[in-house]
């Protein structure tokens, strides 16, 4: 009997090897991997182009069978700028994986709830 | 007599807003985004009632679900020789999934569901692209919703990346459980203006808003 395969394979990436990486090579490594269906935890996050060019990329990859798209979730934090005068927002984390495995459950501007589908079970992720 | 000095200084001031909005080019292209529901027709139709006297008269005949994965709808239309160039998409229209199987809850074919999904995939990239030539846009959110959604918050780091002027409506202020203030603490440094688009409240302030931001 063939064994159903319930393990999700998360990867926590560094806001530092998202630096060295060109736009093109990012959205690679990031789509290779989330096509393997694993779900990407990233420091930071990508440029808003990046971002539109990551969104360009999964609906030339969708493949109505077996590959539905990506989902992007991002946590912001304020960031004061301007010698402190001036607050403005900066992406402090961003989750990215299969849209057929996540599942987000709750969201507040500091909090992100999700849920991992994997079969039968569910994975919580906060 | 008040009443119609008052309609003409509308007229009036419809117009020089209009003026003051197409500028030199005589072409005006706005970008219509927010979630289903949100009043994008509605503002629409409300626009160019105010400043050429007809409604674009857009009826959506699409399922509401439905279009929760892909709508967009893209209307020109020529006023006193000026073109105007309406975009009205769903936010989830610049979509990071498209899953078949939605379709088929509509009574769509597996292989017409296929087919619906390809072509929303092709959609949704001629909607990132169409930003790249826009006048400005207005991102049309229901102050009686939480704002604070992954597809808002994608549209609007995609305006400011592409320096592309916009303005945030808090549209249905005429509803009881309207909160404008919640869209105010959520995008405090972005311009947000309170309106009716179905009653026309504060429309003013929304032309004048573009009018500042869009030239």
């Amino acid at each position: 009997m063939n064994e159903v395969n319930y393990a999700l394979k998360m990867d926590f990436i560094s806001s530092d090897v998202l630096k060295s990486q060109s736009s093109i090579e990012k959205i690679s490594m990031i789509m290779e991997k989330v096509k393997k269906g694993e779900i990407l935890v990233i420091e930071g996050g990508l440029e808003p182009e990046e971002e539109a060019e990551l969104i360009e990329t999964t609906m030339r990859e969708i493949d109505v069978e077996s590959f539905v798209g990506i989902d992007i979730y991002t946590l912001e934090k304020d960031e004061a700028s301007f010698f402190g005068l001036s607050k403005k927002k900066t992406v402090g984390i961003t989750i990215i994986g299969p849209a057929n495995i996540m599942k987000q459950v709750k969201r507040k501007s500091n909090f992100i709830s999700m849920v991992a589908s994997l079969g039968d079970s569910d994975a919580s992720m906060y | 007599m008040v009443d119609i000095m008052q309609r003409i200084f509308r007229k009036k001031f419809f117009r020089d807003i209009f003026n003051k909005l197409i500028g030199k080019e005589k072409k005006l292209k706005i970008g219509f985004y927010g979630h289903p529901n949100s009043g994008k027709t509605t503002l629409a139709n409300r626009m160019t009632k105010d400043w050429t006297g007809k409604s674009l008269g857009l009826i959506s005949e699409i399922p509401h679900e439905t279009r929760k994965v892909c709508r967009q709808e893209r209307v020109t239309l020529t006023y006193d020789g000026v073109e105007l160039d309406f975009d009205i998409i769903d936010t989830p229209g610049i979509a990071t999934k498209i899953d078949y199987k939605n379709f088929l809850e509509y009574g769509l074919s597996e292989q017409d569901a296929k087919e619906r999904a390809k072509e929303a995939t092709k959609g949704i990239i001629e909607a990132i692209k169409w930003l790249d030539d826009v006048t400005g846009v207005l991102l049309v959110v229901d102050s009686t919703q939480d704002p604070l959604t992954q597809a808002n918050i994608t549209i609007i780091g995609n305006l400011e990346a592409r320096n592309i002027p916009f303005v945030v409506v808090a549209n249905k202020v005429d509803l009881p459980e309207s909160n404008t203030g919640r869209i105010l603490s959520v995008f405090p440094q972005h311009r947000v203006v309170g309106i009716s688009a179905l009653k026309g409240e504060n429309v003013d302030e929304l032309y004048q808003a573009m009018v500042e931001r869009f030239n």
